[in-house]
């Protein structure tokens, strides 16, 4: 999500500012508030509360791999997280303790993120598994990058180009952590100023909403997507035509990517979560049929 | 000589209000004088009003002439006003608010709630809400054939059944290899759909406060901003759950 385009629903006007900016959230609240209890009862624990390892929730495996399903008290989409004990944005961990393993989960928010979005709203492929080459464009302060670098694991790598300063700071901080995020702070319409750092990749992810972004996703897709690659567009209608109607909008676009030898194969509009919004999932230059 | 008194009392036998005989049990607690006197002055006051009434009825100038004659209908025995009652710009509950705290106030209780809310949307995803908007889905095929033999089950490679689960609808390939983990006992997963839904409608009472905070912290700004002396003009009436609209006329500031 960009800073810029934080949804605020449709009230707008004066008395704002009250949605808390990207990472800054609220961390934890446990220690060190009021008066020190003393005297021993319940002192040190400090830190997360909620979850406190028992069987408190049930995770299941979800169709994408990578991704699970938390239902406890909670009712998450949630990544495997692979720096545990570590929260990227401020969002929730759980812990499950199977046998003697100790698997950690974050939630992952999908009223912030697009991808997670799309993939409670039954998107059918992301393409985004296990060992996958993902370049990511718009990554801004790294949140969803870093569900994306959950879910390629240590095999996998997440090129991830942003354009900003400011949030590409917080992203070098998420890549600090996470080996397999490459960070680059760069114009995405200028693929040939990173090109020595991305190699081919299986799949772009974009989210940047801007009007000629499926031309940025194609020059993208020229350089870097291997033929019969996929790629995954995130489209806000009003950041690309806000007098159209977003059918139309989403249609347009849909024509301008057949235009660029991508190839759309699925579409989905993104409420609850997002309004105006839709994920298309397409095939780059895909092998031409075998003839019966 | 009173030290000498509170020693007595303390061997003298208690008081004992006197209660209902056993024989008259039927008859509830027995009366007081002072429960007397709440019922009596009960009864004068309804029968002062009754009487006010009826000397005013009977003093009644048959010719004098009221408003409500011509403003008021008689539509089967009752009185109906002609014109509909003007409809209440602001509710008691917001009078209240206003009129006891001041906007910093309010508006502290609303940042703190909008806090709340962000973060049980963070781990409340609406995963299966009945009344949830719906996603509208396209699949792009290559040919006609294939729209009209088109399953949607197949396609996705799922069970039919699950077709309907849109969060999550798993290959029949993970339904084979992989496993649910954690708390699978029915009676686990009944206590945290309990502890779930109980969590949603924490989640929904609290969107709904945060709403109300709003109208009433915009209210008061807006009645602060009248003060101003530059012209302005109304837009739009005040509703109970949306402030007044002005528009103020441009001056240039120096």
């Amino acid at each position: 999500m960009k800073p810029g385009f934080s949804p605020r629903g449709d009230r707008g006007g004066r008395g704002g500012g009250f949605k808390s900016p990207e990472g800054g959230g609220f961390r934890g609240r446990g220690g060190g508030r009021g008066t020190p209890r003393g005297r021993g009862g319940r002192g040190g624990r400090g830190g997360r509360g909620g979850f406190g390892g028992g069987k408190k929730v049930l995770i299941e495996p979800h169709r994408h791999e990578g991704v699970f399903i938390c239902r406890g008290k909670e009712d998450a989409l949630v990544t495997k997280n692979m720096v545990v004990g570590d929260s990227v944005y401020g969002e929730k961990r759980i812990g499950v303790e199977e046998g003697e393993t100790k698997i950690e989960y974050r939630a992952w928010n999908p009223f912030r993120s697009k991808l997670a979005a799309a993939i409670l709203g039954g998107v059918d492929q992301i393409h985004i598994k296990p060992g996958a080459k993902v370049l990511y464009l718009g990554a801004a302060s790294g949140t969803t990058v870093s569900h994306v670098s959950d879910i390629v694991g240590p095999e996998g790598l997440v090129y991830a180009v942003e354009f900003s300063h400011r949030s590409g700071r917080d992203l070098l901080n998420v890549a600090k952590k996470r080996t397999n995020i490459i960070p680059i702070i760069e114009d995405a319409r200028h693929p040939h100023k990173y090109r020595m750092l991305v190699g081919m990749v299986d799949v772009i992810f974009a989210d940047v909403a801007q009007p000629d972004q499926t031309r940025i996703v194609a020059l993208n897709a020229h350089n870097f997507l291997k033929n019969g690659g996929h790629f995954v567009i995130s489209i806000k209608a009003n950041c690309i035509d806000s007098t159209a109607a977003p059918e139309a909008v989403f249609a347009s676009e849909v024509k301008k990517m057949s235009a660029e030898q991508m190839k759309p194969q699925e579409q989905l509009t993104l409420e609850p979560y997002e309004r105006d919004h839709a994920v298309v999932v397409g095939i780059y230059r895909p092998a031409p049929k075998q003839k019966k | 000589m009173s030290s000498f008194r509170k020693a007595l009392k303390s061997r003298q036998r208690n008081h004992h209000e006197r209660s209902q005989p056993g024989s008259r049990k039927q008859l509830g607690l027995l009366e007081k004088k002072k429960d007397y006197k709440l019922r009596a002055d009960d009864y004068h006051k309804k029968q002062n009003t009754l009487a006010a009434l009826r000397k005013k009825a009977l003093e009644k100038n048959p010719d004098e002439f009221y408003f409500n004659m011509i403003s008021s209908k008689l539509q089967d025995g009752v009185h109906i006003a002609k014109k509909p009652k003007e409809e209440v710009e602001v509710t008691e509950e917001q009078k209240k608010v206003m009129r006891t705290q001041d906007i910093k106030y309010v508006e502290m209780k609303r940042v703190s709630e909008a806090k709340k809310i962000e973060r049980l949307k963070g781990e409340l995803h609406l995963l299966d809400a009945d009344s949830k908007q719906k996603n509208k889905h396209t699949f792009f095929v290559d040919s006609k054939k294939e729209v009209q033999s088109f399953d949607l089950a197949q396609h996705l490679q799922t069970a039919p059944e699950l077709v309907d689960r849109v969060y999550n609808r798993p290959t029949l390939k993970t339904l084979e290899t992989k496993s649910i983990q954690g708390a699978t006992e029915p009676h686990t997963m009944k206590k945290l759909a309990r502890q779930r839904k109980h969590q949603y409608t924490v989640l929904s009472q609290r969107i709904d406060r945060e709403k109300k905070m709003f109208v009433i912290s915009q209210k008061i700004q807006t009645r602060k901003d009248l003060q101003d002396k530059t012209k302005k003009v109304k837009v739009k009436k005040e509703t109970p759950n949306a402030a007044a609209i002005y528009k103020f006329e441009a001056k240039r500031k120096r």
